[in-house]
């Protein structure tokens, strides 16, 4: 059994508290207390499932600037140019696709990086990651391309996560 | 005026990238094309339309509470959509799926089986 450890249930907290508020958007003292009573019962049993490692990460100013630069900058670049060309694709009669599986190394460690990279690169359209294996301590993601232009290796991994692998890494090593 | 032509312009093209999903559901040769095509509905798609209802939501209803919801949808869809076609994909390749017109590169096959 995990100990419990008091900064991920204030973590926790903190998360479920903010949601309460944007949720009933109202500011009234007994609106509050039944939130922070509700947040504080959910973030005392699902605090050691939420928070694996350092809890405060999240406060670090240098981490949650590259957080924002990532999600109002890198992302939406690639994601406005990926949906653009499977829309394209889309109109133009489906037929021009040459889908395609392709094995491609990441260079992230912690798990919440991995997850991280592979939940952006199944939103960009025209890439889904399928799977996630680890050979030799070099971590693999298995990745339905709609178009494939190189094969496996370096090369693909380029083309489908350059500036969103970099982006991702500034935030979780 | 102006701003309304703003916010119409960001549902409509909302509405073009959820017509071209809907027309890759449909005509895409295989499954897993058909998968990548409906991601478009859910990213562009959502984040375009809800941009556009969060603009309206402040600048001419006026009620804060309502943009804010409108924005918790939009991260509530972006966080967990990518989960489900994630595990969908892989289910359908476990379960024995396959395009008809062979993969150009197929290494989840070659390596898995």
């Amino acid at each position: 059994m995990q100990k419990m450890r008091f900064p991920a249930v204030i973590s926790t907290f903190i998360v479920c508290f903010a949601f309460w508020v944007l949720l009933t958007w109202s500011f009234e003292i007994q609106e509050l207390a039944a939130g922070a009573v509700v947040s504080l019962a959910v973030a005392l049993f699902a605090g050691r499932f939420f928070v694996h490692t350092k809890s405060f990460w999240f406060f670090n100013p240098v981490k949650l600037v590259n957080l924002i630069i990532y999600v109002l900058f890198i992302f939406p670049v690639e994601l406005i140019k990926a949906n653009w060309d499977v829309a394209k694709r889309c109109f133009g009669g489906c037929k021009n696709v040459n889908p395609g599986i392709v094995k491609v190394p990441v260079d992230l460690e912690s798990d919440y990086g991995q997850a991280m990279l592979a939940n952006s690169i199944t939103l960009t359209p025209g890439t889904i990651t399928m799977d996630i294996a680890e050979e030799e301590g070099q971590t693999y993601y298995y990745i339905h391309w709609i178009d494939v232009t190189a094969p496996s290796g370096k090369e693909a991994g380029d083309a489908i996560k350059g500036t969103l692998e970099k982006g991702v890494g500034r935030i979780f090593k | 005026m102006a701003l309304r032509i703003v916010i119409d312009l960001l549902i409509a093209i909302g509405l073009f990238f959820a017509l071209a999903g809907t027309k890759g559901i449909i005509k895409m040769p295989d499954a897993f094309c058909r998968m990548q095509a409906s991601t478009c509905i859910s990213t562009l798609g959502v984040l375009c339309t809800a941009i556009g209802a969060v603009l309206y939501a402040i600048l001419i209803m006026g009620s804060i509470g309502t943009a804010v919801k409108i924005g918790l949808i939009a991260l509530l869809i972006l966080l967990t959509n990518p989960i489900g076609s994630h595990s969908i994909a892989k289910g359908a390749y476990k379960a024995g799926i396959r395009p008809e017109k062979e993969m150009s590169v197929d290494d989840y096959g070659r390596d898995f089986e």
